[in-house]
């Protein structure tokens, strides 16, 4: 092999080696952090929303008139 | 992130994994409906003075503040709790009635709501009516600038400027709530932030210094900050009420690290209710409590030097 071939293949390896790094951290980037609360297992990243329930779990009252002042005040 | 196996709920107590599909079990259920607020009772100074705000708020909250002074229902499971039935389309046709500038979602944590706000606020906008958001910013950046677009103003918690503190006291951690501060602020809305002040907690002067240092950098002098006086409750009713003096202390360090306008709330206080021009000094709005006493803005300037005011006065 001469000194050129040899050079060149040193160069091919390398771009070879730092692209697949690159797609790698990609990769993990993509599946991984951050871990879930319950389980520590990477999450994806992703936004969910939530459908509504047509029935309250607790009790329900009618609406009172706003017109007094609730207990909630801040 | 929680991760909500089916049959379980998330941190919030609200959302829950339903044969696979994440549901909201608030959503349309306020426990709290007031419409009594002055708006400066969020605490926000520097939108729209004077006027009522209808507040909204439903039970759950994806933090855990050991000090937390609404506990009573954020706290709460729904199971255990009384609501309303009270839908988008009626809680916006109910302020627009009765001639409200704006609706807050408040009191407990507007995130765990997060869709019952979204739809709330989107239909608000398009009948003239503001939007307000009162949180402790613990959300991630994709849901938050999608919720942003139809928000006015927001009074966000930045409750310790220490990750260990938000870890041990409030079951979360500090990035996420410096992430939402800061495209809230990007996002154009009026941001004012609060600091609850806890005695032996988060009262030292490098505290205090480091926190407005922060705000200053990340958001801007122009940012209102208000420190809150905390009153023992929930899980922290062994700690004294915070004093005059510690808030009196804290607002003057904020100020001498170059913050325009720092406020005290919860106690009494002459100066620290009222606002004044950052660059003359002058007195701009004086307050006694919620109540305003005089507004000598004009044009939201000042009517002596003609500085520009940050705040959405109309």
């Amino acid at each position: 092999m001469t000194r050129r071939k040899f050079i060149q293949k040193l160069i091919k390896t390398g771009s070879v080696f730092v692209t697949g790094t690159w797609f790698a951290r990609v990769g993990a980037t993509l599946c991984g952090c951050p871990e879930g609360r319950h389980t520590g297992l990477p999450l994806p990243r992703k936004f969910v929303r939530a459908f509504r329930v047509k029935k309250y779990p607790g009790y329900l009252r009618p609406l009172q008139d706003i017109s007094k002042q609730s207990k909630w005040s801040g | 992130m929680c991760l909500i196996e089916p049959g379980q709920s998330g941190e919030c107590r609200v959302r829950i994994n339903i044969d696979g599909v994440l549901r909201t079990v608030v959503y349309g259920f306020p426990c709290s409906v007031n419409p009594y607020d002055p708006v400066e009772k969020k605490p926000l100074f520097h939108f729209l003075p004077g006027t009522r705000i209808l507040s909204v708020a439903t039970v759950g909250c994806n933090l855990h503040c050991l000090n937390c002074q609404n506990w009573e229902i954020s706290q709460k499971n729904p199971e255990e709790s009384t609501a309303a039935f009270l839908p988008p389309e009626r809680l916006v046709q109910l302020a627009k009635r009765n001639r409200y500038l704006s609706i807050a979602y408040t009191y407990s944590e507007p995130i765990i709501f997060y869709e019952y706000t979204y739809d709330t606020a989107k239909l608000a906008r398009k009948e003239g009516i503001r939007n307000v958001l009162v949180t402790a910013g613990y959300i991630n950046p994709q849901p938050w600038k999608e919720l942003l677009e139809y928000i006015d103003a927001a009074n966000i918690d930045l409750k310790f400027i220490s990750d260990d503190l938000y870890r041990r006291i409030c079951s979360g951690t500090l990035k996420p709530v410096q992430n939402a501060l800061v495209l809230a602020k990007a996002s154009g809305i009026l941001v004012e932030v609060t600091n609850l002040v806890i005695p032996t907690l988060n009262d030292k002067p490098e505290q205090i210094r480091e926190l407005a240092r922060w705000l200053k950098t990340n958001l801007g002098r122009e940012t209102p900050l208000h420190f809150s006086g905390f009153y023992p409750q929930h899980k922290m009713r062994h700690l004294p009420p915070t004093s005059l003096k510690t808030l009196e202390m804290a607002r003057e360090i904020a100020i001498s690290e170059g913050l325009d306008y720092v406020y005290i709330g919860n106690v009494r206080s002459n100066e620290g209710e009222n606002t004044y021009c950052p660059g003359c000094k002058g007195l701009l709005i004086e307050r006694k409590g919620y109540t305003i006493l005089q507004n000598r803005l004009k044009e939201g300037c000042c009517p002596d030097c003609s500085q520009e005011i940050y705040g959405v006065w109309k």
